[in-house]
């Protein structure tokens, strides 16, 4: 196993507010690692300064063996590699399905059209929605949607995938098909950063579940080590509050 | 950033530039046996356009004439009195001629012709009223047109005769005001209330001239002392075989015009002034299409550096914005015509000045909507095209942009609305658009109800094509 993704000393600060407060952490090849945590405690946060749509205080970020703080890094070449899930899905409003799905491919890979339209049918059929190919966005409900966008962060073989809380802005009844297309994608042995409040997705598809809060790691473990003997006072009150309501 | 901020600066260098070269080339050359005579832009019955749009009146007569007689050319430039003027000081021009009083100042700077013409201040009063004296005055209202000698003579007698002045911008509405019985009487200048009357205003004149003052033809103070001998020789020829006495008589006679006597209604002026109004509609088209593109080029140019990544870009816009969006469209106008040829010395076609002027005032509105709407684009689209690789500018063009221009669309047809509207503020340094083609007739004919109605209705017919246009592009690029 190798190191895919090493936080150092991570802080980041809006202006006198530090969100961040030194956060390290490691995660492997083909590891699946959840963050959990409650609100305001800074995951988005630290989610979003891993491909640098937040830009670090200070430490250091290295994601296969470049170091995204460095100014001298090309960022836009780093995020091609890492692929994000955003948690109100954010497609390309002016473009169909398929092209939302085309775009980065075509733009920046160079491939020709018919390559990248044979490559997202495919992508598309992997998250069940292989007849969807013209539709327009507004005509996707919010699960075919989110399920769109995971197809569209795949397109460029990403190696990492980031998702922040994929299945919060989902109906009860949609949730299920998109943590279906992320269990494969794990199972499959893609490397994942996920924040989420479905502990039942924690407990049966993370490597490792990691807690934060006030800006910090404050407990990290295999999912039976987090949820049935945790230690740390505010991870036990923390899991109380939602696994109690 | 430092390289699209130089591209920028060169667009906009690139953008003045091609505008100035636009005007500067379409300067003709100047021939041997031609003179280039200033005069103002309309000033009847000395110089004002007829309807087949050339320059006539007692002035343009009297200037063409003589050439004739002494066997030279002439050129007549309506640049209006003041450019008329300063050209002639400044050697651009070799004489001016309009109505320009001979004045001791001014002979310190020109020197003048013979005196060619006499003129001086009248009282008109209805041709049946009961007023018919100065004396009479006291306690009663006397209209003035601002700015002019008849106004000074007014104010100059007023305390001893006790009467009130009401001023008017124009003469039109002046000679109204005396005709309908608001003003008891009004004062103006002979030649323009004779000419007023032969075109059928109904006033009647009852004094001799007063203040009286002489009109001479000037050229530059120690320059063209031959074409000042032109002049003089060719009017004394004039004044003798009696082509002199036609001149004035054929403005100033108490017969009546063929122009007051021929058809006054709506249809009848259309007919006269059809070739004037149609390249005064021409005009205004054609500064409403090439401001538009340049306000929009312009526009688009500062907006975007309004939401690119830089502190720097931000702030150069929302000066930018902020300065052209706070000057008066009028002041803008007179500063760029004015102001430009004293810094760089050499004068600025007025056209120009009017695409310049347009480009930065309603640039400016259109850099606020293009930032806004850019703004208020959903900022996740942004995110999502960043954080698949797409650098800054790919994801600008090809997912922010065609979203932002959708919600700008309807800013933007308003704008060229209110661009084709502002247009008639350029009337004020000269542009023969079609407010000023307007002002112009009026002050042939005096007919300004009906002519003001008939170029309200054309400015209404352009913006309902231009309002068709605008919807009609919008349809299609609806998805
Ligand atoms: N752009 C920003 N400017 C200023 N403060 C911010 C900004 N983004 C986040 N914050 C602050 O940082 C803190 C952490 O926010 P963050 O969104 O990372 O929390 P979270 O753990 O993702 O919460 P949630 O579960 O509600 O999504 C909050 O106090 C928030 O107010
Ligand atoms: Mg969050």
């Amino acid at each position: 196993m190798s190191t895919k993704v090493k936080v150092t000393d991570l802080i980041k600060t809006y202006g006198d507010n530090e969100v961040l407060k030194g956060i390290n952490l490691s995660v492997e090849n083909n590891e699946v690692v959840v963050v959990i945590g409650p609100s305001g405690s800074g995951k988005s946060t630290f989610l979003r300064t891993l491909n640098k749509l937040e830009e670090p205080t200070s430490g250091s970020i290295i994601i296969d063996d470049m170091d995204i703080a460095d100014s001298k890094t090309d960022i836009n070449k780093v995020r091609e590699n890492i692929g994000m899930v955003f948690q109100h899905f954010n497609l390309f409003n002016n473009l169909s399905v398929g092209e939302n799905i085309m775009l980065a491919p075509v733009e920046l890979k160079k491939e020709n059209k018919a390559e990248a339209a044979e490559q997202a049918k495919k992508l598309l059929a992997t998250v069940g929605l292989e007849s969807k190919f013209d539709a327009t966005v507004q005509s996707l409900s919010g699960g075919q949607q989110q399920r769109v966008a995971i197809a569209r962060a795949l397109a460029m073989n990403p190696d990492v995938m980031l998702f922040d809380e994929p299945t919060s802005a989902l109906d009860p009844e949609m949730v299920g098909d998109v943590l279906e297309v992320m269990k494969n994608l794990a199972q499959q042995g893609m490397t994942m950063i996920v924040v989420t409040h479905e502990m039942g997705f924690a407990k049966e598809v993370a490597d490792r579940v990691v807690f934060v809060d006030d800006g910090n790691i404050q407990e990290q473990g295999t999912p039976d080590e987090i949820f049935n003997h945790p230690q740390n006072p505010r991870l036990q009150d923390f899991l109380n509050k939602v696994l109690n309501v | 950033m430092k390289r699209s901020f130089a591209s920028v600066v060169s667009g906009l260098a690139v953008l003045i530039t091609l505008l100035v070269t636009l005007g500067f080339s379409t300067t003709p050359a100047k021939a041997t046996t031609t003179y280039q005579i200033g005069t103002d832009v309309t000033f009847p019955p000395f110089e004002f356009a007829n309807k087949q749009n050339k320059y006539v009146g007692i002035d343009m007569d009297l200037m063409r004439a003589i050439a004739k007689d002494q066997g030279f050319k002439v050129n007549i430039k309506p640049v209006g009195f003041n450019a008329a003027v300063q050209a002639v000081q400044s050697g651009q021009l070799d004489g001016v001629i309009a109505g320009m009083s001979i004045t001791k100042e001014r002979e310190a700077t020109f020197d003048f012709s013979k005196p060619y013409f006499t003129s001086g201040v009248v009282m008109a009063v209805q041709p049946k009223g009961s007023v018919t004296k100065l004396s009479q005055l006291r306690g009663k209202k006397v209209a003035v047109k601002t700015g002019t000698s008849g106004a000074d003579y007014a104010k100059s007698i007023q305390k001893k005769y006790g009467f009130k002045i009401v001023t008017f911008d124009d003469s039109n509405n002046m000679y109204e005001d005396v005709m309908t019985g608001n003003s008891a009487a009004c004062f103006e200048d002979s030649p323009v209330m004779q000419y007023g009357i032969k075109q059928g205003t109904k006033l009647k004149i009852v004094t001799k001239p007063a203040e009286s003052g002489s009109y001479g033809f000037a050229v530059q103070k120690g320059k063209n002392q031959k074409l000042l001998k032109l002049f003089n020789k060719g009017l004394a020829d004039l004044k003798a075989n009696g082509t002199y006495d036609k001149i004035t008589q054929k403005y100033l006679g108490t017969t009546k015009s063929s122009d007051s006597a021929s058809d006054r209604s709506i249809i009848g002026l259309l007919k006269q002034n059809k070739s004037a109004l149609i390249s005064g509609f021409e005009e205004t088209l054609w500064l409403t299409i090439v401001a538009i593109f340049f306000a929009t080029l312009f526009g688009v140019l500062v907006g975007l550096m309004g939401v690119v990544p830089s502190k720097f870009m931000n702030g150069v816009s929302t000066t930018l914005i902020y300065v052209f969006r706070g000057l008066p469209l009028l002041v803008l106008a007179l500063f760029i015509y004015t102001g430009i040829p004293s810094l760089t010395g050499q004068k600025i076609p007025a056209f120009v000045a009017g695409i310049i002027t347009l480009m930065f005032n309603e640039g400016a509105y259109i850099a606020a909507f293009v930032k806004g709407g850019i703004n208020a684009v959903d900022s996740g689209q942004m995110e999502a095209a960043r954080s698949l690789g797409l650098p800054f500018g790919k994801a600008m063009r090809r997912i922010i942009l065609p979203q932002g221009i959708r919600i700008m669309i309807p800013s933007f047809i308003n704008q060229f609305i209110i661009t084709l509207k502002d247009t008639s503020i350029l009337s004020i340094i000269g542009i023969l658009e079609l407010t000023q083609t307007g002002k112009i007739i009026i002050a042939r004919n005096l007919e300004g109800f009906k002519v003001w109605s008939i170029i309200a209705v054309i400015y209404l017919v352009i913006i309902t094509l231009l309002t068709w246009l605008s919807n009609w592009v919008q349809r299609r690029t609806r998805l």
